[in-house]
């Protein structure tokens, strides 16, 4: 298993992020994680990303702490997390230094696809910024991508652009988890698909089964969660 | 070192308006100590130093909010891109604590080219040795022993509330921290002054600190339960220097609560 959670619950002060979740993420699985919202879908990709420690339980990514890998570990927050006087030159420059499995072509390529403006990103809109933040974790050749609403607040156009990304990108021994809304759009994406409901875990399904059963994964999310 | 150089470089773009801001605000100090029109030559004297003193005491509160600011990084999720980035949180918090203290180094300097501009007006005369005391040994005196260990503890402070939020479960170690700070550093200044003059003193400044720091033994009455106390000056007024215990204690204790703070940044959530 690449990464794993047993019988984790993580607390916060006023509710529970999650209940006694147990799950395994094998290496080569593009996974969705869906739910509504405070169903625990970021907590469940921070505690993999070692942003968060567990109330109880156990997290582990490559056979350790998330935190103490986080070097093989892409997070990708749902907050812009940029700095407003970045430029995609300086974040190009901070991900290289920093990061020794950064490939600099590939961003510029990367930065090309997704139509990245070369400014300031505080005068770019949100799809700008969630593009080059893209750019900036994709150009990464990490095993395992936790991608948390990277689609959320983005105009189509920027989310049809991150979604081909996404899939273009995409490696067969990498594993991506990528929690979204815009399930009708990202739906073809998934090969298993995490529901999440009150931060428990409400169905664990393969899209290919739910397939089989003639449903789709936004008509599951429908009949799970509501 | 690579990563400690991006670090550096990082700590520059972040702050550099706050680090600009306040080196522009000695412009501000030269012109107040330029308004002082006492016509008594001591009062003058006084009441400049009163105002490089104000100046270095704000320079301090402003160093310390520009590195304990976290707040805004934590609700927009830079904090979170730095705790996941590979570099230790020694590292990060190294490089936060070294550009700190390299503004604190210039602006320090500055204010010691202001104070002997101000003793000129009164009509010292410097030797060349005693300027370079007054603009870069005693500075650094300074940073060591009220600078470094102030910053130190702003990142330490800063780091356990990251950790230990008042919000959570777990804010108990970091109200402690603070609570604890005053008592902490009561016997720590209790422990060095004890140890005072144990090594060689620091003949920074010579005869001038005769006329500068003459009372200065005044200062420390608080701390009248240690026998013998004696600081620059024997009993019978002969210049011992300053004393160097405090300088290494002090910059060890920033040390320390550097490496606690590095340990802390393996525990911090966002």
């Amino acid at each position: 298993m690449l990464a794993s959670l047993e019988h984790v619950t993580k607390r916060y002060v006023k509710n529970e992020g999650l209940r006694d979740l147990t799950l395994g993420f094998p290496a080569g699985e593009v996974v969705g994680v869906l739910g509504l919202n405070g169903s625990g879908k970021s907590t469940l990709l921070k505690l993999l990303a070692g942003l968060l420690f567990p109330t109880s339980g156990r997290v582990s990514a490559f056979g350790g702490l998330p935190r103490r890998n986080r070097a093989k570990i892409v997070f990708l927050g749902e907050n812009d997390a940029l700095w407003p006087w970045m430029t995609p030159a300086d974040a190009g420059y901070f991900m290289r230094t920093l990061y020794a499995d950064f490939d600099s072509v590939r961003f510029h390529e990367l930065l090309r696809g997704l139509e990245v403006p070369l400014r300031k990103t505080k005068t770019m809109s949100k799809g700008e910024r969630g593009r080059l933040r893209l750019a900036m974790a994709l150009a990464r050749d990490a095993k395992l991508y936790l991608l948390d609403e990277p689609l959320a607040g983005i105009d189509l156009i920027s989310r049809e652009k991150i979604l081909s990304s996404i899939v273009r990108e995409w490696h067969t021994d990498e594993t991506i988890l990528l929690s979204t809304h815009e399930v009708a759009e990202a739906e073809g994406l998934f090969e298993r698909v995490l529901y999440l409901r009150d931060g428990r875990l409400a169905l664990d399904v393969s899209a290919e089964s739910l397939r089989e059963q003639g449903k789709s994964v936004v008509d599951a999310f429908r009949e799970v969660l509501t | 070192m690579r990563s400690f150089a991006t670090l550096l470089w990082l700590e520059y773009r972040r702050s550099r308006t706050w680090a600009a801001a306040l080196l522009g605000s000695l412009f501000f100090w030269w012109w107040g100590l330029h308004q002082v029109r006492v016509v008594e030559v001591g009062e003058q004297l006084g009441i400049r130093a009163g105002l490089l003193a104000m100046a270095s005491i704000v320079a301090i509160i402003i160093l310390a909010i520009m590195i304990g600011r976290i707040r805004g990084e934590t609700r927009g999720g830079q904090f979170q891109v730095l705790l996941l980035s590979p570099p230790s949180g020694y590292s990060h918090l190294l490089a936060r604590f070294t550009f700190a203290m390299a503004v604190a180094f210039i602006y320090a300097v500055c204010i010691g080219a202001l104070a002997a501009w101000t003793g000129s007006q009164a009509g010292v005369i410097f030797a060349a040795r005693s300027l370079v005391d007054m603009m870069l040994r005693l500075p650094i005196y300074v940073l060591g022993i009220l600078v470094a260990p102030i910053l130190a503890w702003t990142i330490l402070l800063m780091v356990f509330s990251g950790a230990y939020r008042v919000s959570s479960l777990n804010w108990v170690p970091g109200t402690v921290m603070v609570l604890a700070t005053p008592f902490v550093l009561r016997h720590l200044m209790e422990w060095t002054i004890r140890a005072f003059y144990t090594l060689p003193g620091w003949r920074f400044l010579n005869q001038f600190a005769l006329a500068l720091f003459h009372d200065a033994n005044t200062d420390i009455e608080m701390y009248g339960e240690i026998p013998d106390v004696q600081f620059l000056f024997t009993a019978s007024d002969q210049y011992i220097g300053f004393p160097q215990e405090m300088f290494w204690i002090f910059l060890l204790a920033a040390a320390v609560m550097l490496a606690l703070a590095g340990r802390i940044w393996q525990e911090v959530e966002a």
